[in-house]
């Protein structure tokens, strides 16, 4: 019974150290093991009466040798926008509303080299990186056909960077070597035109043409204070809200009146 | 300095709103105009949103016109009885003109319509006071007249049937005997095109007071800004209650320099002749008409807008 029980221990210890030595083969084979990490320094923007856009610093570790690429993107959502066509082939005016959907009202991508040089197209795809892919990806109606769609897309860009709601770079990550392990972060204007929500930070790691790896944190921007008490009077008590501004409007013209008045006089 | 906007969202330097709310408040004191047609495209112009542009401007008018209504009632150039009749007329038009909008929305060209009566209106109202206050004002200079007399009702055909018409009675601050389906009814045109364009219609309700009514300028002024106050208090309401597009801080900021710009354009207006006044306005309305021309047909940098509004 004895030399039973001695047995079943031995096995037990020789199942561990198998266990022990396929998992550090394991993570030996992995193509990239070193964990990725994000953080943004600045994951809770508040807005307040003197807010005039901030600056979110994006780092972390990652594989050494690895290109990263870091998007920040508010969800993907469907957009409503008026278009401007020639009336009567003489006269610009609106001449109609688009329709965007699944893309992102707000879309920064910043990456260590062009994503196109460093990806291929279907990891490009698969992950929404860059331009075209998100031109591949949404939907635009009514749109008569491809070309339209690409005029429409470009329009579409150029209205969103006129914001700065839409924005791409390459090359502006740092990346540093240190203990074995790199260092990357980049240093970003947040524009103060970003409405208020939750914005969604990722950042991949990049080998071989593939994303290998990837990491994801949020921003988070909110109203604070009066800004906010104003803002939610205004979405739901607009009848007040109306009734307020009126009145102001009324008093303050008074008052500017009677301030003048004590000056001027009857002709 | 900068002030984060709630509704707009968006970020401004506050010297701008306030340095237009004066430029425009001065306008509004001097001629009687509530200024929307110049604000509103600024506004747009410095990033604030189209929709939220004109319902914040609406609230900016109501402290400038309430601002200059006083100012030229204090100096007795408010004709409340007429601008009461003018407002009844104007509402029903309003009413008129948002079915109108209804109906050209349905068929689809509704934006041709608004523009082309826009410019059209301008245009017309623009040349017509500019060639008429230009002869008026010869006129006076060759007489070696001193003081500018305002247009007489002339006993024409026109004048005749005017003084035919029922329900005459006098108003005694403007000086003049109508028919009170008069500013009704010409109130009700200007309500239909205001509603129609999507503007407060100042500057059509002064050439009204002015050719069709006969009434004295500086009456005209006065009263014109009396009854925008009223037509904004109510546009102010519906865009805060129905559309939420009211930004009170933008509001606070345009009319801290609008109701000052009233007071001077009152006091300045005092100075100026009738005929002078009308002619400024003329050139204004008609640079703003070439304005509207030239985005009509110059290839805009940007095909895409922001949905809402028109």
């Amino acid at each position: 019974m004895k030399n039973f029980k001695f047995q079943i221990s031995n096995f037990k210890i020789a199942l561990f150290l198998s266990l022990c030595c396929a998992a550090a083969v394991l993570l030996y084979c992995s193509p990239s093991f070193a964990e990725l990490t994000i953080k943004a320094n600045h994951d809770h923007i508040t807005i307040d009466f003197f807010y005039h856009g901030s600056t979110v610093s994006v780092s972390g570790i990652s594989d050494p040798g690895t290109d990263l690429i870091v998007k920040i993107a508010s969800p993907e959502g469907h957009q409503a926008l008026r278009k401007k066509g020639k009336a009567g082939g003489v006269l610009w005016m609106n001449v109609g509303e688009l329709k965007f959907e699944d893309m992102s009202n707000f879309y920064s991508l910043h990456s260590t080299g062009k994503p196109d040089e460093i990806l291929n197209r279907e990891e490009i795809d698969k992950y929404v990186i860059g331009y075209p892919a998100i031109n591949r990806h949404a939907k635009i109606s009514p749109v008569a056909n491809e070309e339209e769609k690409n005029k429409w897309f470009d329009e579409f860009i150029k209205f969103k960077e006129s914001s700065k709601l839409y924005s791409v770079s390459s090359g502006k990550i740092s990346r540093t070597v240190k203990d074995g392990k790199q260092e990357y972060s980049i240093k970003l204007d947040w524009p103060y035109q970003a409405p208020p929500g939750d914005y969604i930070v990722t950042v991949y790691a990049v080998k071989d043409k593939k994303i290998v790896e990837k990491a994801e944190t949020k921003v988070f921007v909110e109203q604070v204070g009066f800004v906010k008490t104003l803002f939610d009077m205004a979405k739901n008590k607009g009848a007040l809200y109306g009734i307020i501004s009126i009145v102001a409007a009324i008093g303050a013209g008074f008052g500017v009146g009677l301030i003048f008045g004590k000056g001027g006089g009857a002709h | 300095m900068y002030l984060y906007l709630p509704v707009a969202l968006t970020s401004i330097n506050i010297l701008i709103p306030i340095g237009l709310g004066l430029a425009v408040g001065l306008l509004s004191g001097l001629f009687g105009v509530g200024g929307g047609f110049l604000m509103t495209p600024l506004l747009i112009m410095f990033g604030i949103p189209s929709t939220v542009a004109a319902a914040t401007d609406s609230n900016q008018i109501v402290a400038a016109s309430t601002s200059g209504t006083y100012a030229h009632w204090k100096v007795g150039n408010v004709d409340f009885k007429m601008g009461l009749y003018l407002l009844v007329g104007g509402f029903i038009g309003g009413l008129f003109g948002v079915q109108a909008i209804k109906v050209l929305k349905a068929t689809g060209n509704a934006d041709f319509v608004i523009k082309m009566t826009y410019v059209l209106m301008l245009g017309i109202v623009g040349t017509y006071m500019f060639i008429e206050s230009l002869a008026s004002m010869r006129k006076a200079k060759k007489k070696g007249d001193v003081k500018l007399t305002e247009p007489t009702q002339k006993d024409s055909a026109f004048g005749r049937f005017l003084k035919s018409l029922p329900l005459q009675t006098h108003f005694e601050k403007s000086g003049v005997t109508h028919s009170l389906l008069l500013p009704v009814i010409f109130g009700g045109f200007v309500g239909v095109l205001a509603a129609i364009m999507g503007v407060g219609g100042g500057f059509l309700m002064v050439p009204v007071m002015v050719y069709i009514l006969r009434m004295p300028m500086h009456v005209v002024v006065g009263t014109s800004l009396f009854q925008i106050l009223f037509n904004c208090i109510e546009v102010t309401f519906l865009q805060a209650y129905t559309n939420h597009t009211v930004d009170f801080i933008l509001a606070v900021l345009l009319l801290l320099g609008s109701t000052v710009g009233a007071q001077i354009g009152t006091v300045f207006g005092r100075k100026l002749k009738g005929d002078q006044l009308k002619i400024i306005l003329a050139v204004i309305v008609l640079v703003v008409t070439v304005k509207i021309v030239f985005e009509l047909t110059l290839t805009p940098s940007l095909l895409l807008a922001q949905g809402g509004g028109h």
